[in-house]
């Protein structure tokens, strides 16, 4: 079986080097050529309204509270509006700060917490309510609305809490 | 007191890991068989254990034992009894239990066989299966325990824990929370379950794989073995990935099943360096090459389940998959590094022993094709793997974190999958250690204007004009012709050779050699997936519209009416809002769809139901966005046609019939084959 083994000459080998060789240059050039088109950059809303307008055009994602008040559905036009309040991009700070549902309600209920209003040609998710955790992708316009193209609501689905607040009643 | 059975079971199977850890540590240093057959005894005791407290946790959710937190957390007293049973997988706690249990019946295989033939194995294929077990049992004794219940404390203040803390008493809320909405569905049965066999099965393959290189065993023995459980595994792993797109399908109403978040791509990676070695090892079995490359395939696609398994549950990336963030990121952690480092320095170790030198000719044969799938499969996997991380790599390096969407995945995997199409077709074209390409040509003057029919009725009568959506539905006809011609002419020569009957002929091709149409099937059942996948991807059409009562619009040929709201209260806290939508097809009715919404008013959620009606020919699906409240005379509808996409289910069953054709005993084929 192993007979064909022992004969290897250096031109069948280099035969395989340039074949694999270029077929792992292609990717290599799709890998780069896609990262220049689609990569998104990851900011805070704090972030967002720091910078000066140079961000406009760019692929972003934001992380953001909702706030519940504020969602507006025009079923005519199929436009759904919101705005989202500043929640911290780490997960250490977050959970250091005490929690994620714990920062989302502050985030939320203080006024002076910089906030974004976010645009998107859609229905409302299921899971678009307050103090829900959004992520958006999209970009900035020049009036400074974000205009989302994707809308991910952090699931809920594994909401276990150490102790039931209610338990008591 | 059934909640410290449970635990009580748990932590003697514990214990019996660590147990037989160090016994087959002492039967390995001291070559003792005595020893080993110690360690053997005791993994057979802990899949036993192991099921009581399993039972014992099942017992808890069906009697709604809510003084358990567990079972606070993922039922309530309205959730009927198949949903109460499948909550075990749906937190942390206990889908980690049922994870550690499928693992040790896995494991149970190693206490079972008989291994005179493969004596020098079992000692190293026990340390790597009680290493496992007694890891993920450890995360379920000490850290994430699904028996812990609530107490009071006489300070005051609350605690959780399984023992009765001294002097406090147990508070037992009156309901529990309940299983998120979205989980409360026919596909929480069979998605996670399939999936966690298609994971954990490969401990098998993987144990062997550590213990072939230990022992430094250089033939195929381990694999022999290992064999009918890889494919087994493979074949969940697939399906439970199909179920789970299917799932997606049915009940996340965005008309679509892949979504490209880090989870799913967790769950595809091992299924591609899985696909790789089940490709390369039979190459080793003809040619006895690719020893050492089998031996890393497996051993990534192990490392990467763990990888997997560690992301998804750390709480490290956010997905809509995912755990809440947990304290077993860091133990989850230091156990893949320790696994990918110990089987790497075991690679390196053995590296020269085990290498074969071996070289196939460069040509069109199928060692070729199969060394260039094996690339192709793999730069897949690097792609996925570098999208994963990227976020986390650009946090380090830029101190902005950069991440990657679907599209970027599309991108560069599209063409990735239409190469892959290509090799399936031509697969069969290629004969092992060279092609007689005159032959070839002879055939392919025949299959290539044949194929091109397909693609030139789809651009004719189907109005298909994007290119990329022709040519991989050219290379979907041609594969199919070619997988069929190869049959025939296989059925010929039988017919030919031994003068049986037509029927009798059509199975001897099977039954010569069922391992190679067993693959045969599975490369048909990926190429008819793969029609499903264009559908969805090159074909869909989506279109947003406000419908007055009685007012209709066309989509596909289907005129669409929309009849009126209907409102169900099902009990429970839960309300549904139906609406009907007649279909009418060149003046006939053809039925309707019910797109629904579903509120659950005690958890404040709403689910999506899609009105779906599916034929091979392509799937309308319609979602219910919006409705006015009070006169209820309007809707609002996001209809989708997703053509071609029931080949992707259609596909996975003819994968499946593949995979168990592969896999009948050789037995099989000599009996038969005696017959007159």
């Amino acid at each position: 079986m192993a007979g064909k083994a022992s004969h290897v000459s250096k031109s069948n080998r280099l035969k395989f080097i340039i074949g694999g060789g270029l077929f792992l240059v292609a990717v290599v050039f799709m890998v780069i050529s896609a990262t220049r088109a689609t990569a998104e950059f990851f900011m805070t809303v704090g972030e967002l309204q720091g910078s000066d307008g140079d961000l406009v055009g760019q692929n972003l994602r934001i992380s953001g509270a909702v706030i519940g008040d504020s969602i507006q559905y025009d079923t005519g036009t199929g436009q759904l509006a919101f705005f989202i309040a500043h929640i911290p991009g780490d997960q250490d700070e977050i959970r250091d700060a005490g929690g994620l549902s714990y920062v989302l309600h502050r985030a939320v209920t203080d006024p002076d917490n910089p906030r974004l209003r976010i645009l998107y040609q859609g229905a409302p998710p299921d899971m678009l309510r307050d103090e829900a955790q959004a992520i958006l992708t999209g970009t900035l316009n020049p009036e400074g609305d974000f205009i989302a193209e994707e809308l991910l609501l952090k699931c809920p689905s594994k909401y276990e809490e150490a102790l039931p607040n209610q338990v008591e009643n | 007191m059934i909640p410290i059975l449970g635990y009580v079971t748990l932590a003697l199977a514990f214990l019996l890991t660590v147990y037989g850890l160090m016994a087959a540590v002492m039967g390995l240093v001291n070559k003792s068989a005595a020893w080993t057959e110690s360690a053997r005894l005791a993994l057979l005791l802990i899949f036993p254990l192991m099921t009581i407290s399993v039972v014992t946790l099942i017992a808890l959710l069906v009697n709604q034992r809510f003084d358990v937190s567990f079972v606070y957390s993922v039922t309530n007293l309205e959730m009927p009894l198949y949903l109460r049973v499948t909550a075990l997988w749906g937190g942390q706690s206990g889908s980690l239990l049922f994870w550690s249990w499928l693992l040790a019946g896995f494991s149970l295989f190693f206490a079972v066989r008989k291994w005179q033939d493969a004596a020098d194995l079992l000692p190293w294929t026990l340390i790597v299966v009680f290493f496992t077990l007694g890891f993920f049992l450890m995360l379920n004794v000490f850290m994430e325990s699904p028996f812990e219940r609530f107490w009071h404390l006489p300070d005051g203040s609350q605690a959780l824990s399984v023992l009765q803390p001294a002097g406090a008493w147990p508070i037992t809320p009156q309901d529990g929370q309940g299983l998120n909405p979205l989980l409360r569905h026919p596909g929480m049965i069979w998605h996670p379950p399939a999936l966690y066999l298609g994971f954990v099965g490969f401990i098998i393959p993987f144990a062997l794989a550590v213990g072939t290189l230990a022992s430094g065993r250089r033939d195929l023995r381990w694999f022999e073995i290992a064999r009918p459980w890889t494919l087994i595994t493979w074949v969940f792993l697939s399906l439970g990935l199909v179920l789970g797109m299917r799932w997606a399908y049915d009940i996340l109403g965005w008309g679509g099943y892949w979504g490209w978040d880090p989870v799913e791509i967790a769950a595809l990676m091992p299924w591609l360096s899985a696909t790789a070695f089940i490709h390369t090892n039979i190459m080793q079995r003809r040619n006895n090459a690719f020893r050492l490359w089998n031996l890393v395939l497996i051993i990534l696609t192990f490392v990467l389940i763990i990888f997997g398994t560690f992301i998804t549950r750390s709480g490290m990336l956010s997905s809509v998959h995912a755990f809440a963030g947990s304290e077993i990121g860091l133990p989850m952690f230091i156990f893949t590094a320790l696994l990918s480092l110990g089987s790497l320095g075991l690679l390196i170790y053995r590296w020269s022993e085990f290498q074969t030198g071996y070289e196939p000719e460069f040509g069109f044969s199928k060692e070729v094709l199969t060394l260039f799938t094996n690339l192709v499969l793999l730069s897949i996997l690097v792609v996925c793997f570098l999208g994963v991380i990227y976020p986390i790599i650009s946090e380090l390096l830029t101190d902005t974190q950069i991440t990657v969407g679907p599209a970027w995945y599309k991108r560069i995997l599209g063409p990735l999958l239409i190469l892959l199409l290509l090799l399936v077709g031509i697969c069969p074209l290629a004969a092992w250690s060279g092609t007689n390409l005159g032959r070839l040509k002879k055939r392919l003057w025949v299959l290539l204007p044949l194929s091109l029919l397909g693609p030139v009725a789809m651009g004719v009568f189907g109005g298909v004009r994007h290119w990329v959506v022709l040519v991989a539905l050219w290379l979907v006809c041609f594969s199919i012709l070619v997988i069929i011609s190869d049959y025939l002419q296989k059925v010929s020569i039988a017919k030919l050779r031994t003068q049986e009957g037509l029927l009798s002929a059509i199975g001897a091709p099977i039954r010569r050699n069922h391992r190679r149409y067993g693959g045969v099937l599975v490369h048909l059942g990926i190429v008819l997936m793969s029609i499903g996948i264009i559908g969805i991807e090159g074909l869909q059409q989506e279109t947003q519209v406000t419908l007055a009562l009685g007012e209709s619009v066309e989509i596909q040929g289907y005129t669409i009416r929309f009849e009126g709201l209907e409102h169900f209260d099902v009990g429970e806290g839960i309300f549904i809002t139906e609406a009907v939508l007649t279909l009418n097809r060149g003046g006939k009715p053809v039925g309707a769809l019910y797109p629904q919404r579903e509120i659950y008013l005690n958890m404040g959620m709403a689910i999506t139901q899609p009105g779906l009606r599916s034929n091979l020919a392509g799937d309308l699906y319609a979602v219910l966005i919006d409705w006015r409240p009070i006169t209820q005379d309007e809707a609002t509808f996001r209809i989708f046609y997703n053509p071609l996409v029931s080949w992707l289910w259609v596909g996975t069953g003819v994968l499946t019939i593949g995979v168990v054709v592969a896999i009948l005993p050789d037995s099989f084929r000599r009996k038969k084959r005696f017959v007159p």
